[in-house]
This record gives C-alpha cells, sequence and structure tokens, in this order.
C-alpha cells in the first residue's frame, strides 16, 4: 500500500476511531484518535530548523496506514489507544481540557508527568518510533519527501531501493 | 481437499542451509528430488533494503498471530510461560526459499578440531550434556572446504594461535574491501599483543559462480542480497540446479511403517493437504521445528513422535551464548582523514579475535570467537536507540532531535559479537505446547529455556578482550551486554548425532537411527555448537551427508 494512493485513507478502523474519556468514572467526551497523534507530533518532534517538516515527514498519513496494517499486532494498536485516552484524561484531569485543547506549555507539562509512569515512556517512544518511520522510511511510502529524513542525517540509503511498497 | 501423491527419488523438508546442499549434489547426480519450504521464493530482482518491509515489519518472517512458539524459560529453578504472540517473542528467522541463510551476514568460521571432543578434552562440567561428536574435524574438513569453492567464502588465512588446520593454503576468494577504521583496530591489537584476523565471509568480492560480486550496500546482515554475492543456500545452490521446490508448502506430518518414512504431507497456502512419497527423506527445517515435525508425527510404532523411541528428539536444545558490546568514536577526537574513514559507508570492518582456550587457576577452559563489525546501518534502528538520555530518561523535542543529528552524523558505532558454548543441558530444548495450534491448526513447539552459569562466564571472559580493543582504539560509551537470552537465528541441537541409538537420534551420517531413509541435516544433529556462528558446519556437513545418500542408492 502506498500512501501516495488515498484508498486505504476511507478504511474503517484506527484511522477514523475514537477513544472515549471518562473522569472518576464520568463520562467526558470522545477524542479523536488521530487528531492526537497529530498535534503530539507536534509537540515531540517539533518543526525546527533543518529538521524535516511535517509535510515532509507525513507522519499522520503513516499512521493512519501503520495502525491498520496486520503486522502491527493487536495489542500494539490497542496500547497506542490506551495511551491516548490515558493522555486525555491526564490533561481532563488536570486542565479540564483534552489533550489536543491545551496551550503548547500545558501539553509539555503533561508529558512530562507522563513520561514518568511506565505505560507514558512507553507510549512517547512508540509514538517517537513511528514518527522515525516516517521520516527515514523509503519515499516510495509517500512518506520522508524529497528524503528529507536521510539529507538531515546524511544517510545514504541501501540499494536496490524498493519499486513496490509492501505496506 | 487432497491431491494426488507424487513420487520423488529425495523428498527434503526446508530450503536453508541443511536442506540444500542435499538438494544441490542429488539433483546434480540425476536424482529426482523435491524441496518443500514454507515461505515464498524471492529472488534477486524481488530484493529491496526495504527498512520498514524488512526490519520493522518483519516480512520474512511469519506473523505470530498465525504461528508462534511457547516459551518456557528457566531461572532460578522457576519456570515461567511465555506465550509468544502475547510477548512478541520471536524465534522465527526467514521463511523464504534459501531459509534464513539469505538473511545472514556470513561471518564464516569452522569448527576447531577440539571442538569435536569437548568432553574428551576440557571433561565434564557439572549439569550439562556435553559429549564428543561422532565425527572428527578431519573428516569434515574436505566439506569445509567445499563450501569455500562451491558457496564461495572470502578471506586472507593468517596464522594465530587458534588456525584450525586447512587442506588448502588459501581462501579461493581475496578478502572483502575494508573501512579506514580495520587500520586502527589492528594497530590496536598490535599495541595490545592481541592476534586478530580478517573475518572469512560467505561473500563473493568479484563476479564469480554465476553470480555477482558485493556491491557494498552497507545494508547486508538481516537483508537478502541483490547482487547475489552472499552464498545464501538459494544464490549458491538452489539457483544452480534442478531440483523442483514448492513453495508456501507447509510440512505438518511424517508418516512411517516400522522402520521406514512413507509419505510427507503439508498444507497449501489455501490450506490444502498434499502428499508426497519418496525414497529418502531429509528434514531441514531449522532445528526447532525439526524436532517439533518429529514430535507432532505420532502413530503406533512411534507413540511419542517419530524416531522417537529413544525419548530424545527434542533433548539438548543449544543456542550460541556470548553476547554484543560497542563503542562509539566521535569526530571531536579524530583528525579530518579519520572522520573521513569512519564515514565510509558500505565497507567492512571484517576483523575477528580467537581466544578458543584459556586458563584460569591452573584449568583449562574452552573460550570462543569475537567478531567485529559497524552498527548495522538501518537508520530508523540507530535514531530510536537515541530516544535516551544518559539517566535513562525518555527524550524528546529539540533535545532529542540535536542529539540525534550529532550522534548520527560525527560518530559512527563499531560493535562486536561474542561466541561461546552454549552448554547442552537437561533443562533446554524441544516439546509440544498441549495448548496453543499454529493457523494449520497444528500445536505450536514449546522453547524450553534454560542456560547454564557456565556459559555467562565464558562470556563475560572473552568480552573483556573486545572492550580493551576498543578503548585503545579511543572509542567512548564502551558497553558490553553479555546474557543468557538465546540468539533466535543462532539454533541447534534437539536431534543430536551417535553412535548409541539410546542417547541419540541420528547415527554419525545424519540418518535416524530408528529409520532407514530418514535424515536430518540442519543444526539438529549438532550436540556442541563450538564457539562459531553455526552456519559454515551446517553446509559443511550437509555436503558430507548428501555424499553418504549419493552412495546409498
Amino acid at each position: 500500500m502506498n500512501l501516495n494512493s488515498r484508498r486505504r485513507f476511507i478504511q474503517a478502523g484506527f484511522a477514523g476511531s475514537v477513544v472515549l474519556i471518562a473522569i472518576n468514572s464520568k463520562l467526558f467526551g470522545g477524542v479523536s484518535v488521530l487528531e492526537t497523534v497529530f498535534v503530539l507530533q507536534e509537540d515531540l518532534f517539533p518543526q525546527s530548523t533543518g529538521v524535516p517538516t511535517k509535510k515532509q515527514i507525513n507522519a499522520k498519513s503513516y499512521l493512519s496506514l501503520i495502525l491498520n496494517h496486520p503486522r502491527v499486532t493487536d495489542s500494539d494498536k490497542k496500547f497506542i489507544k490506551n495511551g491516548i485516552r490515558w493522555l486525555n484524561e491526564e490533561a481532563v484531569d488536570k486542565y479540564k481540557k483534552i489533550y489536543i485543547r491545551l496551550t503548547p506549555s500545558q501539553r509539555q507539562d503533561i508529558l512530562n508527568e507522563i513520561s514518568l509512569t511506565s505505560w507514558g515512556e512507553d507510549f512517547i517512544a512508540d509514538i517517537l518510533k513511528y514518527i522515525f518511520e516516517a521520516m527515514l522510511g523509503d519515499p516510495i511510502y509517500g512518506i520522508n519527501k524529497d528524503e528529507s529524513g536521510w539529507k538531515w542525517l546524511n544517510h545514504r540509503p541501501g540499494l536496490p531501493r524498493p519499486k513496490v511498497t509492501y505496506l | 481437499m487432497k491431491s494426488q501423491t507424487k513420487n520423488y527419488d529425495v523428498c527434503i523438508i526446508g530450503s536453508g542451509a541443511g536442506g540444500s546442499p542435499i538438494a544441490y549434489e542429488l539433483s546434480k547426480a540425476g536424482f529426482n528430488v523435491v524441496v518443500l519450504e514454507k515461505g515464498k521464493y524471492y529472488t534477486e530482482s524481488d530484493i529491496s533494503k526495504d527498512e520498514l518491509a524488512v526490519s520493522r515489519r518483519e516480512m520474512f518472517t511469519p506473523m505470530l498471530k498465525d504461528e508462534q512458539h511457547v516459551i518456557n524459560d528457566r531461572e532460578n529453578e522457576k519456570v515461567t510461560r511465555y506465550v509468544g504472540s502475547e510477548y512478541n517473542w520471536s524465534f522465527w528467522n526467514g521463511s523464504m526459499v534459501g531459509g534464513s541463510s539469505n538473511l545472514m551476514s556470513g561471518y564464516f568460521h569452522r569448527m576447531k578440531p577440539k571442538d569435536f571432543k569437548l568432553k574428551s578434552t576440557y571433561g565434564e562440567i557439572e549439569g550439562s550434556n556435553i559429549v564428543d561428536w561422532a565425527i572428527s574435524y578431519d573428516e569434515l574438513e574436505p566439506y569445509y572446504e567445499k563450501v569455500e569453492r562451491i558457496i564461495g567464502v572470502s578471506g586472507k588465512v593468517s596464522k594465530h594461535k587458534f588456525l584450525e588446520p586447512r587442506s588448502t593454503t588459501k581462501f579461493p576468494y581475496e578478502s572483502l574491501e575494508v573501512n579506514g577504521i580495520t587500520k586502527w583496530f589492528d594497530k590496536a591489537c598490535k599495541t595490545l599483543g592481541y592476534e586478530s584476523f580478517a573475518t572469512p565471509r560467505a561473500i563473493l568480492p568479484k563476479n564469480d559462480l554465476g553470480r555477482k560480486g558485493c556491491s557494498y550496500s552497507n545494508f547486508c546482515g538481516s537483508y537478502a542480497c541483490a547482487t547475489g554475492a552472499k552464498g545464501s543456500a538459494r544464490a549458491a545452490l538452489l539457483q544452480k540446479c534442478n531440483a523442483k521446490i514448492i513453495t508456501e508448502a507447509f510440512v505438518y506430518k511424517l508418516e512411517s511403517n516400522k522402520s521406514k518414512i512413507t509419505k510427507v504431507y503439508y498444507y497449501d497456502k489455501d490450506l490444502n493437504s498434499h502428499s508426497i512419497k519418496a525414497k529418502i527423506f531429509v528434514l531441514s527445517a531449522q532445528a526447532i521445528e525439526s524436532s517439533r515435525l518429529l514430535l507432532n508425527s505420532k502413530n503406533s510404532f512411534f507413540p511419542d513422535g517419530i524416531a522417537n523411541n529413544s525419548g530424545q528428539v527434542g533433548k539438548n536444545l543449544i543456542f550460541s551464548a556470548g553476547g554484543s558490546g560497542e563503542g562509539r568514536f566521535r569526530f571531536e577526537n579524530l583528525t579530518k582523514q579519520q572522520q573521513q574513514e569512519l564515514m565510509q559507508a558500505g565497507l567492512f570492518v571484517n576483523r575477528s579475535m580467537q581466544e578458543y582456550e584459556y586458563e584460569e587457576k591452573g584449568k583449562k577452559y574452552k573460550g570462543g570467537t569475537i567478531d567485529f563489525l559497524f552498527e548495522h546501518a538501518n537508520i530508523i534502528s540507530r535514531a530510536s536507540k537515541e530516544l535516551y538520555d544518559d539517566n535513562a530518561n525518555i527524550m524528546w523535542g529539540k533535545s532529542l532531535q540535536d542529539k540525534i543529528q550529532k550522534n548520527l552524523t560525527t560518530s559512527r558505532v563499531l560493535t562486536f559479537e561474542v561466541f561461546n558454548d552454549w552448554l547442552p543441558t537437561d533443562y533446554c530444548n524441544v516439546s509440544i505446547d498441549e495448548e496453543v495450534k499454529d493457523k494449520y491448526g497444528v500445536n505450536v513447539g514449546a522453547i524450553n529455556l534454560y542456560s547454564h552459569p557456565h556459559d555467562l562466564e565464558v562470556g563475560k571472559h572473552l568480552a573483556k578482550n573486545a572492550i580493551d580493543v576498543l578503548n585503545k582504539m579511543g572509542a567512548e560509551d564502551v558497553l558490553v551486554n553479555i546474557s543468557a537470552s538465546p540468539p533466535p537465528n543462532l539454533v541447534a541441537g534437539g536431534c543430536r548425532f551417535g553412535d548409541d541409538p539410546k542417547t541419540s537420534v541420528l547415527d554419525k551420517n545424519c540418518k535416524a537411527h530408528e529409520l532407514e531413509n530418514l535424515y536430518v541435516t540442519d543444526a539438529s544433529f549438532m550436540p556442541t555448537g563450538g564457539s562459531v556462528p553455526y552456519t559454515w558446519t551446517i553446509y559443511a556437513n550437509s555436503f558430507r551427508v548428501a555424499d553418504v545418500i549419493k552412495n546409498s542408492f
């Protein structure tokens, strides 16, 4: 599957999924998984000089592909969803708003808090690894545009490059 | 749905380094040979260095929800059960034509003469089941030499204390090109008085044997080779003979009478069952799966599994003990020229050290081998290694970006791998899990894991030399990790060979004691593993058995 063809986006499943947030057993509301991941990307891997741009990395689209992929295990997918739920529960608990509605400094505050927990540390690491996959995987998948990630790290890809997509 | 049974002279189960020499030799000798392979057939034109597909999504191994193992890990006399799919613990290597030899790095070392008589040389070690081999080094040497020519091994014979006897003075191919760091390595070894040598590699440095030479793509280990330079069982053997290969064929049962295998049954990718008859059957599905198939194939003559009336099938499973380590070379400590040398992509380090025997407190111990190589070029993996700060806290944001850029563009990591014997014991073996089945509805293999404490001691001793060299070379952040973790790609045993049918599954020619026409030629036959990667020995032994089978017709 290639992100340059957009058929995959239509698929239901992770891409369109919403997780429900509850505080003290009381339903607070639903949050979009991908919207949260999109904001998380800005927080965890921000725009800065020389670093590939969000558009070049294309992590949001990549995540919608990969988190529907059969080779990502159900438990890994579940962990990402749970992580987004817990992240938002932390946000609502402290600031009474879901994560994507917080100010950048409030979001960093929440990230700092969850990073001290075992699940939070693993969740941040998982999201960053998927961002790295989008930033440094082969552009044939519609990611790492203009080979911007490889150029940033002076990386010479192995040859031959893929001629067909596997994912 | 069942199809008509087909007849062959030889039926080989598994197309890796254990099975392919038989396919090559017997088909060239005019016999009608079929190879059943669970994976797909990828040729050079299909191969790419797609990190996402090969390394991140592991396209060459089964998904664990479809096929897995149950691991019963024994530590401090307590056994913990891990269902592979629940813990993402995989023992698969390469399900594809040519097997995991496609994905090896091709670090080729011969075993030494003393490896063939470990028990009589070094004596018993309490809690282990060491035995001498049923053959000697001298019996295998002609086949080690044959592998050099047919598979293609490059290297340079340099004298050192533990150099094994050779029937030829040179390798048939010159050593591969090396990175500038190799000069620093050699200088450090000379200063320290350590012997090192050019690592023999199953890689052609130039076009030959109908294959292209190495392209120095910088992505060798874990990836299949797109030029054919790497001596995989596919490129070197199966593509050079006319043995029939049936892909996506999972063998689930062997059928036998009292003295012979009569049929094998396999499922195709659509789960249709087929069967094959042959005069000779060769099992080479890699150690764990070969034992599993025998144990799952029960009948009235073999109620505990084919060839298992001795109760020995699956016993004495071994891995390679040891571990790995690394050190980082930073630009700030190097001259401009050294910086350029360090970052040359594609060229190999290709250096090894052997301390195959050492003495402590007046007693001699079997030691092992250390191979040096650059950290794998996989860029996603290397970036992911940078996620934690010096205090092991997760990082993100600008500080993480700066760390990644600095470490990946102005430094490089040299790693080493330690290989020493994983002692065979009563607690490390293969059995059948009674609960978990695979997608074919067949009970999965249970890997009962145990590492003898002696293995760790030897590994730690060997690693000291590697650390000395890294420090002398000026490396920073030197780390070492010697552990009891079993490397899934370095597995052997389970059907050890020997002269006594009560204590071994196979005879000295790797034929089952109890059956006239069943051979097992992957690493299952090995009663001990030596202190080197296994592939060269598997190839050599399989060529040896091929001669035996040829002479048996």
